[in-house]
């Protein structure tokens, strides 16, 4: 625990940065990154031990409050920390053309984000929690306010402060009934809590929507595509990466310690809530033409997938009562590992395009690979992780998300837990397909192809930092795709999976669940592809296949930028198949119309509502207005009619009292 | 003790009928002074000594002298000193503050049946209650004012007779916050008269957002 203090501390001394004078804030930035990466490597590498069982445990006790830390929690703390050491050096770089703009701010609550979030997972009571929950939430609201001139960025942030107060507001609730059926409101008291029939609902209702909010899972995602591309790129990062991860370590908290009765329709909820979430939040990525917008709906979509296998697990447990439960928040933790090192890099090198070129529309984009090409190769490999190709940790994650499933459905003898088992086949089969094209999309429209405006020209490579930071996640990702053994062993132990499931064996994972043995080895579909790529790479060199250079045949005409694929022409075939889902409204107008084929212009306006918000956010927006414009009859601002209201209600309570006495 | 809650509850029936600022302060500390003397009766029957006294001293001080006299200096400096109500309105409070008094004995009968200080406790209600009607029936700021250390006086009363002295700390603390509320809505009345050329809190209504 000592450790975690140290690494508070040097938040802290990042903190204090703020009160840098002005003529040194170069400095100030470099002090306060420098600390926040050396704090994170400490809780990286601590919560790493406390895993692996290195190192003990002594709980921090002040009164009633308490900083813990169980397999649990380290596992959240690893993932905090790691993303907190990759985004912090990158900050190094990115930050720094923050100079001028509240550079000193930026840094200060930079560390307290994170400071913020390594204490809510250590906090080990009701209360302690709640402070540091909504310390990050005021943290991230403030660093996503970040560049307040800007009108959307106000509307955003206001918006996110809105939500995540109504999801604390619910967390509140969750937390109010375990701790009065509890002796205390200390974990390992609540842990030990009477909860009894309709208390049990409540609570989970409370717990799910809660955390559902923070989570971004549909419908309560609103806050989310709106909040991301609104931050500065690093904090969207960490926002993403790990923020969004808390809410499952909350979530998590309460299923597994606090509610362990669990009902078979408490997991049904969460895995529906969690493949829809999946579904829609992938298809309205691939809507987008903001970079950051798509990767906060592929956020949605990851943390989606997440609480699906969560849920998985919870019905596993539900319905067979065996250990196979495990498989599920086994995926769980193990693709929220992935997603937050993959979304971490994705949102780094989004932030290094809009560094490079001043504008986040993909629809300016294209060639960038030639301007910016180590940012094009990491952005490949991110691509490839959201896409949940092989030899990437998406996949691992995914397969081991999909054999839950499996489990599930071999598992599960009721009809109704097969039907939910094709839905969930479905809707995750379509969810795969359609994260593909928009990673396709994503990384097509950037780097490949023709410049589609002149603000490529002045593109520029990202500095040093940026590029360390993006270059280890990229490798991280790749690491853990081919190598995934240690890392599952090490996420086996803080579930406390029993031996005879473990999963990596010798680098290859083989799980039985299912009914029979399957494996995945990710070093042989390495090698095989190596040896693939190796002939290949002879072959060409040696027939000199690709060295005939020509222009395209394009009907006798020069091929121009602009016949490329578009990023919205790219996602057509999506939005039309979706069309009853998407709702799309197009406007076309057509100008300088004195020829009927050549020289006309063409306005397109394409527009696609969210339909959460459409649907459930303005009805209930307009009803609630409404119904405030009668309560306004109540109060009329006159302050004679307020004190009749207090005889009114005197005067109850004296004849009340005196009826009844 | 008797003639003490009769002069009393004369007093305030007539607190609900006079329309004249001027007078209407007068009768305040009329009041006041009952309610002092109330206390002071009350004081002695418990035994001499300090105690016996102060509260009954402090409410002279405060209630029956300062808090008149700062409202009669607003009063002052007003140019129209009437209430602006209508007569109906006046008839209407002296029924309501008449119904008031039919509920409070009701209430206390229930409650406390054979209390030996029932048309006592009966009075402090009504006082609470009758507090309430001015503020609520009269839009001039100065007798919104009166309605509200009427309240006061009833609370006082209340709690006097209920715990038969409470301990000074409290008695002084009460005093004070008397003290500073009188202070804060003369205040307030001055800057109101400044602000609409009038202390009538009708015009407050317009705040509404």
């Amino acid at each position: 625990m000592e450790m975690f203090l140290a690494a508070v501390l040097c938040y802290g001394i990042g903190i204090l940065t703020v009160f840098a004078p002005h003529h040194m804030q170069i400095m100030a930035h470099y002090v306060a990154n420098v600390a926040a990466v050396l704090g994170s490597g400490l809780v990286f590498f601590n919560s790493w031990a406390i895993i692996a069982g290195d190192a003990p445990v002594k709980a921090l006790r002040w009164g009633n409050y308490v900083l813990t830390c169980d397999n649990w929690s380290a596992v959240f703390l690893m993932i905090t920390g790691l993303a907190g050491i990759i985004a912090s050096i990158y900050a190094l770089g990115y930050a720094e053309s923050y100079e001028g703009k509240r550079l000193r701010i930026l840094n200060g609550l930079w560390n307290m984000f994170i400071a913020s979030m390594v204490l809510v997972l250590l906090a080990g009571d009701a209360l302690s929690f709640l402070l540091f929950w909504e310390i990050m939430a005021v943290a991230s609201f403030l660093l996503v306010n970040h560049e307040a001139e800007k009108r959307t960025t106000w509307n955003a942030a206001y918006q996110y402060l809105v939500m995540t107060s109504i999801g604390t507001a619910a967390i509140m609730i969750a937390f109010f009934l375990t701790c009065t059926h509890s002796d205390s409101f200390a974990f390992a008291d609540m842990a030990a809590n009477t909860l009894k029939g309709g208390w049990l609902h409540a609570t989970f209702a409370a717990a799910f929507i809660g955390f559902a909010l923070k989570a971004g899972l549909v419908p309560l995602h609103v806050w989310l595509p709106n909040a991301h591309p609104a931050a500065p790129s690093h904090v969207s990062a960490l926002m993403s990466g790990v923020m969004l991860k808390i809410a499952l370590y909350g979530f998590g908290r309460f299923m597994l310690d606090f509610l362990s009765e669990w009902n078979y329709w408490w997991a049904v909820i969460v895995m529906v809530v969690g493949l829809v979430s999946a579904f829609l939040g992938v298809l309205y990525a691939q809507m987008e033409v903001d970079i950051k917008r798509v990767l906060a709906y592929s956020s949605v979509e990851n943390m989606g997938i997440i609480f699906a296998a969560f849920g998985c697990g919870m019905l596993l447990k539900v319905v067979t009562d065996s250990n196979w439960c495990q498989i599920g928040f086994l995926a769980a933790l193990m693709h929220a590992f992935n997603h937050s090192i993959m979304k971490v890099l994705m949102f780094m090198s989004a932030g290094s395009i809009m560094h490079g070129t001043g504008s986040k529309n993909l629809e300016l984009f294209g060639g960038l690979a030639k301007k910016m090409p180590y940012t094009a190769l990491f952005t490949f490999v991110g691509a490839m992780g959201l896409a949940a190709l092989p030899l990437t940790n998406g996949f691992v994650g995914e397969w081991m998300v999909l054999q839950g499933f499996i489990t599930l459905a071999h598992n599960g003898l009721t009809q109704d837990v097969r039907l939910l088992t094709v839905l969930a086949f479905v809707l995750m089969g379509l969810t795969g397909a359609l994260a593909l094209g928009c990673f396709v999309r994503y990384f097509g429209i950037t780097f490949l192809g023709a410049a589609r405006s002149r603000i490529i020209e002045h593109a520029h490579e990202s500095d040093v930092f940026m590029l360390t930071a993006m270059g280890i996640s990229s490798v991280l990702v790749l690491l853990v795709g081919v190598f995934p053994a240690y890392v599952i062993e090490l996420l086996c132990k803080a579930i406390n999976m029993s031996d005879y499931m473990v999963l990596g064996v010798g680098g290859q994972l083989v799980w039985s669940g299912s009914g029979t043995f399957v494996t995945y080895n990710p070093i042989i579909i390495f090698g095989m592809l190596g040896v693939l790529g190796v002939a290949v790479l002879c072959f060409v060199v040696k027939q000199n296949v690709c060295i005939q250079k020509d222009v395209v045949w394009n009907c006798g005409t020069y091929p121009t930028a602009r016949q490329q694929y578009s990023a919205t022409g790219f996602s057509k075939p999506v939005r039309r198949a979706f069309d009853y889902l998407l709702k799309p409204k197009r406007e076309r107008t057509f100008t300088q119309n004195d020829h009927s084929y050549f020289g006309r212009k063409l306005f397109y306006k394409l527009e696609i509502p969210d339909m959460i918000s459409e649907k459930l956010y303005q009805p209930f927006n307009k009803y609630f207005v409404s119904a405030s414009a009668f309560l306004r009859r109540l109060q009329q601002g006159s302050v004679r009619l307020y004190v009749s209201y207090v005889m009114v209600a005197m005067v109850i309570v004296l004849v009340w009292g005196a009826m009844y006495k | 003790m008797e003639y003490i809650v009769v002069a009393l509850m004369f007093v305030v029936f007539l607190q609900t009928r006079i329309m004249d600022l001027r007078r209407a302060v007068y009768c305040l500390g009329v009041q006041s002074a009952i309610i002092a003397a109330a206390c002071l009766v009350i004081g002695m029957s418990h035994g001499g000594g300090l105690h016996a006294f102060l509260p009954g001293v402090l409410t002279i001080a405060v209630k029956v002298i300062f808090i008149p006299y700062a409202i009669l200096k607003v009063v002052h400096n007003l140019q129209d000193e009437n209430e602006i109500v209508s007569d109906i309105n006046v008839n209407y409070s002296t029924a309501v503050a008449a119904c008031a008094m039919a509920l409070s004995y009701m209430v206390f009968d229930s409650l406390l049946p054979h209390f030996e200080g029932r048309d006592i406790l009966a009075s402090s209600l009504f006082m609470i209650m009758t507090g309430l009607i001015l503020i609520v029936m009269r839009s001039r700021a100065i007798m919104q004012m009166i309605g509200l250390i009427t309240l006061e006086n009833g609370i006082y009363l209340f709690g006097l007779v209920m715990t038969e002295g409470l301990p000074i700390i409290i008695e002084l603390g009460v005093f004070l916050d008397v003290l500073i509320a009188v202070v804060i809505l003369v205040i307030l009345t001055s800057r109101l008269r400044i602000s609409f050329k009038t202390t009538d809190t009708n015009e407050l209504n317009k705040l509404k957002g």
